[in-house]
């Protein structure tokens, strides 16, 4: 009896090892898109490609879906093209990265409700009223292999993601790790637990400590570029730059309810050499947006100058961030000449390409006249253009390149208070090259300085700039 | 908040972006604003990050001129 019973044993063991077959996961993923719809036609391909291969695989966002790209930010529906294209290549889940909230609470339920893929985010409070109701986890079963996904957004010393504060008005959220921690549960209903991350690379292998029910995180936010995946505490992590440069294909080998290898490689985008036709036309569709021509104010004169261009940029700048003044590097206008007539969204597009954010700053009077100076030192095209003040500028005639004499004037020509604290808005770029001493380096608004220069010419509607000037330049006799 | 691109540490407002670090640590070193579009950033592992890659307090960067 004794014998026949570990026979029997015997047998039942071996069938057990017989079934227990292992079984890949397929995922392909992709982080910080940041709006390149242009590349999304080589990505449909290679999602083909891939799904030929392997039908059931999952292709994945770790977030920041948009941002980046006037053809996306300022179609009608801000970021609805890439939604359609999302949809179209076939995403099954997003996480939330901080420019999903870029036109708030209840742009972002807006395109939630015409998303056919999730949004998976545990520490993002739903929010029903706006149409924001993120999962926390979601579970796939990849034939008959069960993967579960747990999402998480970065969130800042104000609680909330980088964005614009209004952004997130309405919306709260919870600390990442402990958040993650309350969905430890999610392992035992899962083969296979994928962490999907919008905290950035650092915070992932931080994490990645405290994570041991963890087979993989796909990581994004910080934008770092990993040779496919790296091992870390166990867990493999994968990221890649922004802008759909690269996708990471993850392949997970399960046996027996667990993860026994992983492993990842990346693909070029950007040079994939086959595109889908359908989301070629798509994009083309999107890329002729009408949006482009729509009028926002009146010229009712021509403007004939950098100076009053810049004068209009700052302007729009100082009034729509309630500064009490504004500069910019003169690099900064593209051109110095508009004709009478319609100011188009592409004329404030050609006039402000370069997307950059808009920095607001607490400096005194003083602080303000160095900053002046070091952008003219730093800046190729030499003196400012300003808003909130007016300035006389002698350059030495010796070296003309050297600044002798700045007096700066409030615009009724009184006295500048050098001592006084003024609010002061400029451009990231200025913000970055003018390296003058100064106590407050300021804070970016999450705003690009076209998208202020539009909503100022829309309030304005209708702008005359004759005769407008704020800087005047002249040479020292000795 | 202040960063740290190679040896030297650079102040720079919140919310900054790795170009922006980048740019003020050209400007310190008097050296072309230019090397921004051929140099490679790099954080404190060696990865290549983007130039708008998000930065933070303390963050620390390695700029390569090629």
């Amino acid at each position: 009896m004794k014998k026949l019973f570990l026979t029997l044993a015997a047998v039942c063991l071996l069938a057990s090892a017989a079934f227990a077959e292992k079984k890949e996961v397929h995922i392909l993923s992709a982080n910080d898109m940041h709006a390149k719809i242009e590349n999304f036609p080589q990505l449909a391909a290679i999602a083909d490609s891939l799904r030929g291969l392997y039908p059931s695989l999952l292709i994945i966002s770790a977030g920041d879906n948009r941002t980046g790209e006037p053809l996306n930010d300022l179609y009608e529906i801000p970021a609805y093209p890439m939604v359609v294209l999302m949809n179209m290549v076939g995403f099954d889940a997003t996480t939330m990265g901080n420019h999903e909230f870029d036109s708030g609470a209840k742009g972002l339920g807006e395109l939630m409700r015409m998303s056919t893929f999730s949004y998976i985010c545990c520490n993002l409070m739903p929010a029903p009223e706006v149409g924001v109701m993120p999962r926390p986890t979601q579970i796939f079963d990849v034939d008959g292999v069960r993967v579960g996904f747990v999402g998480a957004v970065q969130i800042n010393e104000r609680h909330t993601p980088d964005t614009h504060p209004d952004n997130v008005v309405g919306l709260s959220f919870t600390p990442v790790l402990e958040t993650v921690e309350k969905y430890r549960s999610i392992r035992e209903e899962c083969d296979a637990v994928v962490l999907l991350s919008h905290i950035g690379y650092e915070d992932d292998v931080k994490i990645s400590a405290e994570l041991p029910w963890v087979d993989l995180i796909i990581g994004g936010h910080s934008h770092t570029q990993l040779a496919g995946g790296e091992m870390h505490n166990g867990i493999l992590i994968t990221q890649n730059t922004n802008r759909l440069e690269r996708v990471t294909h993850i392949t997970l080998t399960v046996e027996d309810g667990r993860v026994v290898d992983k492993k990842a490689e990346n693909i070029e985008v950007a040079t994939y050499p086959k595109k889908n036709k359908v989301v070629e036309e798509v994009v083309r569709y999107f890329s002729d947006n009408p949006e482009f021509q729509r009028v926002l104010a009146t010229l009712t004169a021509p403007m004939t100058s950098y100076e009053q261009l810049g004068c209009m940029m700052t302007d729009a700048w100082r009034v729509e961030t309630g500064s009490d003044v504004a500069i910019t590097n003169t690099g900064g206008v593209r051109y110095d000449y508009l004709p009478a007539g319609p100011f188009t969204v592409s004329d404030v597009l050609r006039l402000d390409p370069f997307g950059n954010d808009t920095v607001q700053l607490e400096l005194t009077g003083q602080e303000l006249k160095d900053m002046i100076i070091a952008t003219t030192y730093n800046d190729t095209y030499g003196f400012p253009k300003v808003s909130g003040i007016i300035c006389n500028v002698v350059f030495d005639k010796k070296h003309p390149e050297k600044i002798k004499e700045l007096k700066i004037t409030n615009p009724d020509g009184s006295k500048f208070d050098l001592k006084k604290t003024y609010k002061v808005v400029t451009n990231s770029y200025t913000a970055s090259i003018a390296d003058s001493p100064r106590k407050d380096q300021g804070r970016a608004l999450n705003r690009t300085t076209a998208s202020i220069i539009q909503e100022y010419l829309e309030h304005q509607g209708t702008i005359d700039y004759t005769g407008v000037q704020r800087t005047f330049q002249s040479v020292s006799k000795k | 908040m202040k960063v740290q691109v190679n040896r030297t540490v650079v102040d720079i407002f919140d919310g900054a972006q790795s170009q922006h670090a980048v740019l003020r640590y050209l400007v310190h070193r008097r050296l072309a604003k230019s090397l921004l579009k051929t140099g490679r950033i790099q954080d404190a592992w060696g990865h290549d990050i983007g130039l708008d890659a998000p930065l933070h307090e303390g963050q620390i960067l390695k700029f390569k001129i090629k």
